[in-house]
């Protein structure tokens, strides 16, 4: 243990046997070994991506536990727990109030517009160049995002190691920083082998035992301080409290969190994190996805906040029982790995280690394999495009694609590297998520919500949401005191790091107001720009200025009223501009891809008029027919039984329910035939769905 | 000591200002068709979507009085 020279924290090395540093390599070796027998089973880069949307709720439901309890770390929620209590768990328990957009909304919206990215669905409902900033902003976050999980992963490993080793004669310093990068070697071994099928499987391995090495440190430290009894009476009231205090302090308090976490943390999560969203499209079906979705947070998510933030609270009863043992003066970001290796057994501490960094890997994991996925359709596909190559078979494009997502994969865990730098000044890893989650989530928070949500909100709109927003948003950054601190709620402002959380509020409403305002003047706005913009060159003369105002707003050397109306007249030249550039279709754009239309949405994945009479489940033999014509044939009185018409879409899976989907495909229903039980599949078919000799299937109708 | 900001302020905040978003969610949803009672399967949803916000404002409210009183 010692006492940092800068500060009054304690940090620690060296903890840990052996035995713990054996158990923790087998586990590492067996959870590889495990994920990358499922890369078996990618076949595309749709199978690479999503899985090939053939999973039951349940297996993506715990898959998203290794997920949402990777990102939310041990690390960081036990700090919270230690320094403040139960109120740690109060970014799990407030993810409820979107849930109605994302399940009605979005979910279905992105499912059956087949849209594979979210600066896709970008392209789609608005233009290209809005697409363009999507994925800049997009690839942003996500890397981002893989930058607080390799800081988290580095916080974590720092106290079991030593302060410096020796190898081949030369004593090497250990440095965060280069933990974390033997940690991001490691880390894009496993996904850039394994793909979504591997990550998700090795995810609903890791979600079961996170939630029990979670739990079995909480009985193991609940049993080491006396007792359940012992330990609630030694918490102090404030501590036992689910809620942080209403606006104090600056680095921990309510309000500010609800608007970083509970609105613009939440709607990131849902409406942008394509590692969640990728998951909850690997499922079979839209209902499959709901139930996944309102599973993991109605029960998951609070178990979660338990299994996260306990060593935290089991820590602070210790500290006030025992503060020779835990000195109250502890670094918070070390609290976890302390307090395990105090409550557990040699052995029992390396398998709880293993366990959360397994668990931070999957997120991270995840996070890349989403991250390759925007690179390969918003970035390599329409390049490949606008370059023209010579066309090539579709399964030769597959294979070039695979390997394209695959070195995409190490790329971005390297630059996932170098955004650690951005996070590592700050006090714990839970204000460096805050300030990352304020300051990223909001132009795009705003910008999905208000196209998914409202059909007359312009492409006009959504750009200078974009330019004009994050024009305000780096002026707030730059003058939190004059222009956050009328949004404070009495939050007061820490000068080394200026509302961290609140700041996401003021960064909502500017974005909100900007693309508010520029919809309500689109009548006239258009108007405008038909009377005056007589030639393209005027309508680039703009951007150009457009560009000179945000490097000047972006620079912050003129005064703030000045930086003010340069802003607004940013706001105006960039609604002005797109308005004259983007061809836009106000009916076409938005058929399907808004809530006003999902049903157009689905009647367009299908092909034709949904058929929504409810059949039966049918069990099935398979049989192989010759030729590949992309329908699936049933007989007669099976195709009854299911309700089923001929150009319906079916799903056939293995029957074994525990397999949760993983060997089956989604087809079209064919002529039938005069066999009962017996389904005719193409040999693509079979490779596809993986089945079995001898194993029988059972089919539904989907749509 | 701790004051009525640091016990029920959140919550009423947290259930006030949340619920708002949660209903022009409810409200837009409905009115957009997206969410149709007349099936029997989204009248389940919207029955699990009334649940889950009353299921967490139950929640916390008994965590807090856990805390203060027990």
């Amino acid at each position: 243990m010692e006492t940092t020279a800068h500060n009054i924290e304690q940090t620690f090395h060296s903890i840990g046997s052996s035995t713990d540093w054996i158990v923790m390599v087998v586990y590492f070796l067996f959870v590889m070994f495990f994920g990358s027998y499922f890369g078996k089973y990618n076949r595309s880069t749709k199978d690479f991506f999503f899985g090939g949307r053939r999973f039951s709720w349940w297996l993506i439901a715990f898959s998203i536990v290794a997920t949402g309890v990777g990102s939310h770390s041990f690390i960081k929620y036990s700090a919270k727990g230690f320094q403040y209590g139960l109120s740690s768990s109060m970014t799990y328990i407030n993810d409820w109030f979107f849930i109605p957009f994302f399940l009605f909304g979005w979910l279905p919206i992105i499912v059956y517009t087949k849209i594979r990215s979210i600066p896709e669905y970008f392209e789609k409902r608005f233009s290209p160049s809005s697409r363009f900033l999507a994925t800049v902003l997009i690839l942003l976050y996500m890397i981002g995002y893989i930058g607080i999980g390799f800081l988290t992963l580095g916080k974590a490993a720092m106290p079991m190691l030593p302060q410096s080793f020796s190898l081949l004669g030369m004593q090497i310093h250990t440095s965060l920083m280069g933990v974390i990068i033997v940690i991001a070697v490691i880390t894009g071994i496993y996904i850039t082998f394994g793909g979504q099928t591997a990550v998700i499987f090795t995810d609903l391995l890791q979600g079961f035992i996170l939630l029990f090495a979670g739990f079995l440190l909480f009985f193991l430290g609940i049993s080491y301080i006396g007792g359940f009894d012992t330990f609630w009476h030694l918490l102090p009231t404030a501590w036992k409290l689910p809620l942080a205090s209403f606006n104090k302090p600056p680095d921990f308090n309510f309000v500010g969190i609800f608007w970083e976490d509970g609105v613009a943390g939440s709607v990131g999560f849902l409406f942008m994190n394509m590692g969640l969203i990728m998951r909850f499209m690997a499922t079979k079906s839209v209902d499959e996805g709901r139930k996944a979705a309102a599973f993991n947070i109605l029960f998951m998510l609070p178990l979660s906040a338990i299994v996260v933030g306990n060593a935290g609270w089991l820590g602070k009863a210790i500290s006030v029982a025992h503060p020779e043992i835990i000195p109250p003066s502890t670094s918070p970001d070390q609290i976890f790995v302390v307090v395990s290796n105090i409550v557990a057994l040699p052995g029992v501490f390396g398998f709880i280690m293993a366990a959360l960094s397994a668990a931070l890997m999957s997120t991270v994991d995840t996070l890349i394999n989403a991250s390759a996925a925007i690179y390969i359709n918003d970035i390599h596909r329409p390049v490949k495009q606008y370059f023209k190559k010579k066309s090539i078979s579709q399964k030769e494009n597959d294979k070039k694609e695979l390997a394209a997502a695959r070195y995409s994969s190490v790329i971005i865990t390297a630059l996932g590297v170098v955004a650690v730098l951005a996070f590592k000044g700050f006090p714990t890893v839970y204000e460096a998520h805050g300030y990352f989650h304020s300051t990223l989530t909001p132009p795009l928070v705003v910008a999905i919500f208000l196209g998914i949500f409202w059909k007359r909100f312009t492409p006009a709109a959504v750009m200078t949401t974009f330019i004009g927003g994050v024009a305000l948003m780096l002026l707030g950054a730059s003058h939190p005191g004059i222009l956050i601190h009328p949004f404070d709620h009495g939050i007061h402002m820490n000068a080394h790091h200026p509302y961290s959380y609140i700041r996401a509020l003021y960064n909502l409403v500017v974005c909100s107001a900007v693309g508010v305002s520029v919809t309500l003047a689109n009548s006239k706005l258009e108007q405008f720009v038909k009377a005056t913009i007589k030639s393209t060159s005027v309508a680039y003369i703009l951007v150009g200025l457009s560009t000179l105002l945000f490097v000047l707003i972006a620079s912050d050397f003129l005064p703030l009223w000045l930086l003010m109306v340069l802003a607004i007249i940013l706001i105006v030249l960039v609604a002005i501009a797109s308005s004259y550039l983007i061809d836009y279709d106000p009916e076409g754009q938005t058929t399907g891809l808004t809530v006003w239309s999902v049903q157009k949405a689905k009647e367009a994945f299908k092909g034709r008029k949904i058929n929504d009479a409810e059949g039966e489940k049918v069990v099935v033999n398979w049989k192989k027919k010759d030729g590949e014509d992309g329908v699936i044939n049933f007989s007669k009185n099976d195709m009854k039984k299911m309700a089923a018409n001929v150009g319906d879409l079916v799903y056939i899976s293995d029957k074994r329910k525990w397999l949760g989907g993983l060997k089956s495909i989604h087809s079209v229903y064919g002529e039938p035939h005069e066999e009962d039980g017996v389904v005719y599949l193409s040999n693509e078919d079979l490779l596809n769905g993986v089945f079995e000799d001898g194993k029988v299937l059972e089919a539904e109708k989907e749509m | 000591m701790l004051t009525f900001s640091d016990t029920w302020l959140p919550y009423i905040y947290l259930y006030v200002v949340g619920g708002f978003f949660f209903l022009v969610g409810m409200i837009i949803i409905r009115k957009s068709g997206a969410i149709n009672l007349n099936k029997k399967r989204h009248r389940y949803w919207y029955r699990v979507l009334i649940f889950g916000y009353f299921y967490f404002a139950l929640m916390h409210a008994l965590l807090i009085s856990w805390a203060l009183y027990w």
